[in-house]
């Protein structure tokens, strides 16, 4: 009897340790990603050369620091005050057609809660401007829309929102809120599947 | 010979038959099936199936190199215990290729580049199993098969033979509210895995589903044209999801499929047999089969390719999504993720914690497809 519990208790000490520590041998798969993570190396792959010829700058916020693309650069007519020499009253008060920037049309929120002024400031075209007035970069035109769009932002940064760059190694580089979205007119339009399987439908018949 | 065997082998019982009776297939060592009669007694053959595998075998040592320790695909097939007669089925069903390569190799009049691609043709119908190959081997076989489509397209094309790196194991995120249904990411995907044009076929399937009425599959509709979003419906992309527990490997009679270290899950298109029981096995409708010769247009061919990846096919073999292997072991996106406007797919390394996917897991809610399974799934659905 003695013997048996040696034996018996001799199997389950080998279970034990058999159970967690042989390689691939987890319960789960969550397991399994928390315990090799634990010990995690950079494999040292790196998706650098996928950005291409996108001008990126770095960021950093909440913690996370990734590359976004560069804004300024790729306006055409920056800086805006090569134009907008004088405040927007002064410049408003000219011939009644625009200039320019005729074709924006804002639908963007509701007109209470928004205007041209919420984001451009009249007197400093060549900057944003916050809710309180505070100067925001072009480049980081993302710290606008954060203002409202806080559960946007927070998975944009995590990398749940938005689209990656590139490669999923480091360095991470992601598209920034305007990439994708006119800032003018937010919502992206229905349009139609770029294809249609028609080998399927003949089956299908 | 039994541990020292480096290759995969389906055992047909055919040793044991021959101890325990003569070659009569009724079992019995004598009498009562009737075929015994005509039968010639084993003796009688000139020479026994052990000298005839120790002349076979002296034949291939001489290429000494290979002798000494490994294996490859020649020997693979030639050094095991079987009868004459096998030995003989096994060698008229290389024929077709060993004639080709006899003649070529032989006839004064045929070419130098003819005679490389016979030999090529020669190594490719002997080579072993991909998944058992040292690094040098697959480099090998690689090479050949890149060569090989010199030869015969006056084409250049890039192969890679890359192995997992460590600390890599590939996962997936869906975000099923930003889903349009574009279908950006078949079109992609069908580009860069050089899928068969004629049959149209495709690894990702997007489902238009009703909202509020659950994942009904069987109600979905996957080959919908007309403006999309539309009204009242949402769309949910599958493929194959790399199940850390893949149960098309298990059932896999030659082990032409298997999970890589880096987690994906992959087919080697010269060992597949086109059984199709992986297809039969998967629940999650991620294989495809080349019922036919598999055609692209030559100047759509991607030609950046990966063995186990998007290589041409042939005809009746297994094939599905592989993560895009040619370009995620090489650290950039998977097509689909990349051609994706509205950033619904997410892909990274699962074992890195600062990364995306790592992120979507630990902060969203998500969830895989018939978890219960266990299956493993890499591959979850989230909403915002
Ligand atoms: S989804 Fe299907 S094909 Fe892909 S690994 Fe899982 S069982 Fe295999
Ligand atoms: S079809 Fe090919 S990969 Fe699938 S089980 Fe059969 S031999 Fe294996």
């Amino acid at each position: 009897m003695k013997k048996l519990g040696i034996v018996f208790s001799i199997i389950m000490l080998c279970g034990l340790f058999s159970c967690k520590h042989k390689e691939g041998e987890y319960h789960s798969l969550k397991e399994k990603i928390e315990e090799e993570g634990k010990h995690y190396q950079d494999p040292g792959i790196s998706s650098e050369a996928y950005i291409g010829d996108i001008n990126t700058i770095e960021i950093t916020e909440g913690g996370h620091t990734f590359l976004i693309p560069e804004r300024k650069g790729q306006i055409k007519s920056f800086a805006c005050t090569e134009c907008h020499s004088k405040s927007l009253a002064q410049l408003q008060k000219g011939p009644k057609e625009p200039k320019a920037h005729w074709d924006i049309k804002l639908n963007h929120a509701n007109a209470n809660a928004m205007n041209c002024a919420t984001c451009h400031n009249g007197t400093n075209m060549d900057n944003l401007h916050s809710l309180t007035g505070n100067t925001i970069d072009f480049n980081q035109s993302y710290q606008l829309c954060a203002q409202c769009h806080s559960a946007q932002f927070e998975d944009w940064k995590g990398g749940a929102h938005g689209k990656n760059i590139g490669g999923w190694a480091e360095p991470r580089a992601a598209m920034t809120c305007i990439n994708c979205h006119n800032p003018h007119r937010p919502q992206i339009g229905s349009k139609w599947p770029v294809r249609f399987n028609t080998e399927k439908e003949n089956e299908r018949k | 010979m039994g541990d020292k065997k480096k290759w995969f082998q389906l055992d047909l019982g055919l040793g044991q038959k021959q101890a325990v009776a003569g070659s009569c297939g009724c079992g019995k060592p004598s009498g009562g099936c009737g075929s015994h009669a005509t039968e010639p007694p084993k003796n009688d053959l000139t020479i026994s199936a052990e000298e005839f595998d120790a002349a076979v075998e002296q034949e291939l040592m001489e290429d000494s190199m290979v002798a000494q320790t490994r294996k490859d695909g020649f020997q693979q097939v030639f050094d095991r215990k079987m009868d004459r007669r096998t030995a003989f089925r096994k060698l008229t069903a290389s024929l077709l290729v060993g004639a080709g390569a006899v003649h070529t190799s032989c006839s004064v009049t045929s070419g130098e580049e003819a005679k490389e691609k016979a030999q090529i043709d020669w190594e490719e119908q002997f080579k072993g199993n991909y998944k058992l190959m040292t690094q040098e081997e697959k480099q090998a076989t690689v090479d050949r098969l890149v060569r090989s489509y010199q030869l015969r397209k006056k084409e250049n094309i890039k192969m890679s033979a890359a192995d997992a790196s460590k600390d890599v194991l590939f996962g997936y995120a869906f975000n099923i509210s930003k889903c349009q249904g574009y279908m950006d990411c078949v079109s992609a995907c069908v580009k860069e895995n050089n899928q068969d044009r004629n049959s149209q076929m495709q690894y990702i399937r997007i489902h238009e589903m009703k909202d509020g009425e659950g994942f009904k599959f069987n109600e979905a509709d996957d080959n919908y044209y007309h403006e999309v979003p539309a009204e009242g419906h949402f769309y949910m992309g599958t493929q194959c999801f790399h199940c850390d527990n893949p149960p098309c490997v298990n059932v896999c009679p030659v082990q032409a499929t298997w999970r890589e270290e880096d987690g994906l899950v992959v087919v080697d298109y010269d060992w597949c047999i086109g059984c199709r029981y992986c297809m039969a096995a998967c629940p999650y409708d991620g294989r495809r089969f080349n019922w036919s010769k598999p055609e692209v247009p030559e100047d759509e061919i991607n030609k950046n390719q990966h063995y186990l990846g998007n290589r041409l096919r042939k005809k009746g073999v297994m094939e599905k999504c592989t993560f895009c292997v040619q370009r995620s072991r090489a650290g950039k996106d998977p097509a689909c993720v990349e051609a994706c406007p509205t950033g619904a797919r997410i892909f990274g390394n699962l074992l890195d914690p600062n990364s995306t996917i790592r992120w979507v897991l630990e902060n969203k809610q998500v969830f895989r497809l018939k978890e219960d399974l266990g299956t493993e799934p890499k591959f979850w659905y989230f909403m915002d």
